[in-house]
């Protein structure tokens, strides 16, 4: 799909408090940069996502992930794991209605790596702007 | 408890095509504790149903609510001014809330969001097996707690039938012969002995073959009659 010059996905990302939020912080002190659009949701763990945050995050943006610990890295053992069940009963209920599974997404990584969550960010953003406004935005 | 699963979405997307505001309603009871039509899974339908109807350039309004139970004309009552406002109800209830719903409210389509699949129990996280067919004449007492109608693919008295081996049916290898499960129960509880006693035919008229069923108990009935 042909990226459209002016359009800005909106993003919703929703971080465990032990890993994505923390990584964001590290971003922030280290001086990194993510695009604007992009809304965080602390969780008090990746396993505390549900498929109804996602779908209600998909009903007025482009474009949902979240961010858990490493795996095996989950401080209450599951939640991780949990997390990534569910991004992927989400995405089976966006094919159901001909909307692109890559519109949600999950990302590993630690409370130290910046870097890392600068990074995922943007190249999640990138592909959703590759992707194009979500066709199923219901309050646009 | 009773069994459901959410119909396929372009089933649900087909019923309400021609509706721009729907009350997608749940039930607290079975359908909650099963995963198909509870609190949860209205919020997820809703959100999938808004977003397909979105991306069609069709949106739909959605009114969301799950009453206590919907098999309950009283619970009912407490939403008919939900209804007056909407121009079809989808009930994620079993076939019974949906009835009822329909009974309800007559002027109003009221269409299943879900399909009724079985009595049954929750073996483990989303994995439900049956366990009982209202056959309407339990004979538990008899069998080790272990139901034949329901549990045997045959629904035969005194078996096993000769398409038992090693303890699974012949119908398929997942599927526990019920007469192994007896066996073993009754062997187990002492009392395999009166698995030498021959059961009775069993009478169907206390179950479908007696047509729709009902049951009235006058010790309960009120004079109003309600």
């Amino acid at each position: 799909m042909s990226v459209q010059a002016d359009f800005q996905p909106k993003i919703v990302v929703f971080a465990c408090e032990n890993s994505g939020w923390l990584a964001a912080e590290h971003a922030a002190e280290l001086g990194l940069t993510y695009p604007e659009k992009v809304e965080l949701i602390k969780l008090p763990c990746s396993g505390k996502i549900d498929v109804l945050y996602f779908m209600k995050a998909l009903e007025k943006t482009d474009g949902t992930m979240i961010l858990a610990c490493q795996q095996e890295n989950c401080k209450f053992i599951k939640g991780n794991v949990r997390a990534a069940q569910r991004v992927k009963q989400t995405q089976n209920l966006l094919k159901e209605i001909g909307i692109e599974e890559d519109r949600v997404g999950i990302f590993y990584l630690a409370a130290n790596m910046g870097h890392k969550f600068a990074e995922i960010v943007q190249n999640f953003y990138d592909r959703i702007r590759e992707l194009g406004p979500n066709p199923g935005k219901v309050i646009k | 408890m009773i069994i459901a699963e959410r119909k396929p979405i372009d089933e649900i997307l087909e019923f309400l095509s021609r509706y721009q505001k729907v009350l997608v309603l749940g039930c607290g009871g079975c359908v909650t504790v099963c995963l198909a039509g509870g609190e949860k899974e209205v919020g997820i339908l809703s959100s999938e149903l808004a977003m397909a109807r979105s991306k069609e350039g069709r949106p739909v309004e959605l009114v969301q609510k799950t009453v206590e139970r919907q098999c309950d004309f009283e619970y009912l009552e407490g939403i008919r001014h939900l209804v007056k406002e909407v121009d079809a109800v989808l009930s994620l209830a079993c076939g019974i809330g949906i009835q009822t719903c329909n009974e309800a409210f007559p002027d109003k389509n009221t269409w299943p969001g879900v399909n009724t699949r079985f009595l049954g129990v929750n073996l483990n996280v989303g994995e439900w097996a049956e366990r009982c067919q209202a056959c309407g004449q339990c004979i538990l007492d008899k069998t080790g707690g272990i139901c034949p109608v329901a549990r045997c693919s045959k629904s035969i008295f005194n078996g096993p039938c000769g398409g038992s081996q090693n303890g699974k049916c012949e119908v398929s290898p997942d599927t526990d012969c019920a007469w192994a499960l007896i066996h073993d129960r009754l062997t187990r509880l002492g009392q395999v002995d009166s698995l030498r006693e021959i059961m009775p035919l069993k009478d169907w008229s206390y179950s479908r073959d007696g047509g729709p069923r009902k049951l009235v108990r006058e010790d309960l009935e009120l004079e109003s009659g309600k």
